[in-house]
């Protein structure tokens, strides 16, 4: 009995081999049984879950690539909503340009400001509308704040405009208040200054009085906002008077062009030429 | 172990050539019934088949496979009493792996058809160029770990 025992003993891996055969058998043969397809199913989204965490690993790895897509599309995008917003400016700045502008500015077109040269002496500005919508020469432009100019030059779809703070400007204006008339002209240095001559040292024009276009200017409506009375100073006859501008011509980007235009009729009985130094 | 389960199954097993790849499983036994004994490497062999069978869905077939090259690794154990030299230790390292790879591999080439391979195909590839790719690894692992366990 001890040496079946000891022998046993001796080979106790074989019985274990025999064992494991027996289970792996019986397992290979039982594969089919629901318990085993339920551990089986176990194990198999076991595997899945482990091969998701090992996906979700490698990702990681091309996190990078995935981010500069993510950022050229980005960047696409961007441009995108930069060029809608353009858009969308100009819509607005049409749409106030043409709500602001009075009454009977109904019929006038809108055009926008495609080129300017502004220097201490010579200013100019270019426009994007001309013969072909209706641009003629001696028209007034304006804004809804106030008076820019006169077009001085049309080609088929463009036209040349001669602003206000130009050297060969020159308009006739007259003050609200006191009804003081004046001649208003531009001279080199600020932008936003102009000056209105010959105002007698009689007159009873005051400071913040506001001025706009007379009757007896040649190509510009009466009633055109020019700008305010900032300074008065007395000379011998006349006054020295500086008017603030309505326009602000730095950030000009549209503007009325006005049909409206005086009598030639008045005009010939003037005789005023439509010159740039016509007032 | 476990973890040596999962490198062969989600890493190793994916780098197959000619239907054939690596095991580094087969190393593992072949080390454990090496150096402990066989009745050891047998129940490595089928624990480590069980487990690899639950991940594959191949339970049975995998403990089979596991449990005999847990056991022919076996009969290259070399007891510690024996005090026997590093290069015995390697030559039965070596056998251990080559015995346990070829009959493990026999097996699978027997009974594990999925692809419907002619037999000699199998033969040729699974044990033959998988007995070669799983024996270089079984170089390196005992180059980089195995060799300072193995001294004498």
């Amino acid at each position: 009995m001890l040496s079946l025992f000891r022998r046993i003993a001796k080979y106790t891996a074989y019985l274990y081999f025999l064992l494991y055969c027996g289970i792996s058998i019986m397992l290979m043969q039982l594969q089919r049984k629901e318990t085993l397809d339920a551990i089986k199913e176990r194990g198999l989204s076991m595997n899945a879950s482990i091969a998701e965490q090992i996906s979700s690993f490698t990702g990681i790895i091309s996190l990078r690539q995935e981010n500069e897509q993510l950022l050229l599309q980005n960047a696409r995008l961007f441009s995108q909503l930069m060029h809608q917003q353009q858009v969308l400016g100009d819509a607005r700045s049409i749409q106030a340009a043409s709500a602001g502008a009075p009454a009977w500015a109904r019929q006038f077109r809108i055009a926008r400001v495609v080129d300017r040269r502004f220097s201490a002496t010579d200013n100019m500005l270019v426009i994007d509308a001309g013969s072909s919508q209706g641009i003629t020469r001696d028209m007034t432009v304006l804004t809804p704040d106030g008076l820019v100019g006169r077009v001085t030059d049309v080609s088929r779809n463009y036209a040349r405009i001669l602003p206000l703070i130009n050297n060969d400007f020159m308009v006739s204006v007259v003050s609200d208040s006191s009804r003081t008339l004046g001649l208003l002209s531009w001279q080199n240095g600020d932008e936003r200054i102009a000056h209105m001559e010959h105002v007698p040292v009689s007159s009873s024009l005051k400071v913040g009085e506001q001025v706009t276009t007379s009757d007896y200017s040649t190509f510009a409506i009466r009633g055109i906002p020019i700008g305010r009375v900032v300074r008065i100073s007395k000379d011998k006859l006349f006054c020295n008077i500086d008017i603030r501008l309505a326009v602000d011509f730095s950030s000009l980007s549209y503007v009325i062009v006005s049909p409206a235009k005086p009598s030639r009729e008045k005009i010939e009985i003037m005789g005023g030429e439509t010159g740039h130094k016509a007032p | 172990m476990f973890i040596l389960v999962l490198v062969q199954h989600f890493f190793i097993s994916r780098l197959v050539i000619l239907h054939a790849s690596a095991d580094i499983l087969v190393v593992f036994i072949a080390f454990i019934s090496m150096s402990i004994g066989q009745r050891t490497g047998t129940t490595y062999g089928f624990v480590s088949g069980l487990v690899m069978g639950l991940l594959s869905g191949n339970i049975g077939m995998s403990a089979l496979i596991g449990t005999v090259e847990g056991f022919v690794a076996g009969f290259f154990h070399v007891p510690e009493e024996s005090h026997a030299t590093s290069v015995k230790k390697r030559r039965m390292y070596y056998g251990a792996g080559i015995t346990a790879l070829v009959s493990g591999n026999l097996l699978t080439a027997l009974l594990n058809n999925p692809l419907s391979l002619p037999l000699y195909v199998r033969l040729l590839e699974i044990v033959i160029l998988g007995t070669i790719m799983s024996m270089l690894l079984g170089a390196l692992m005992y180059r980089f770990v195995l060799q300072k366990l193995l001294r004498d």
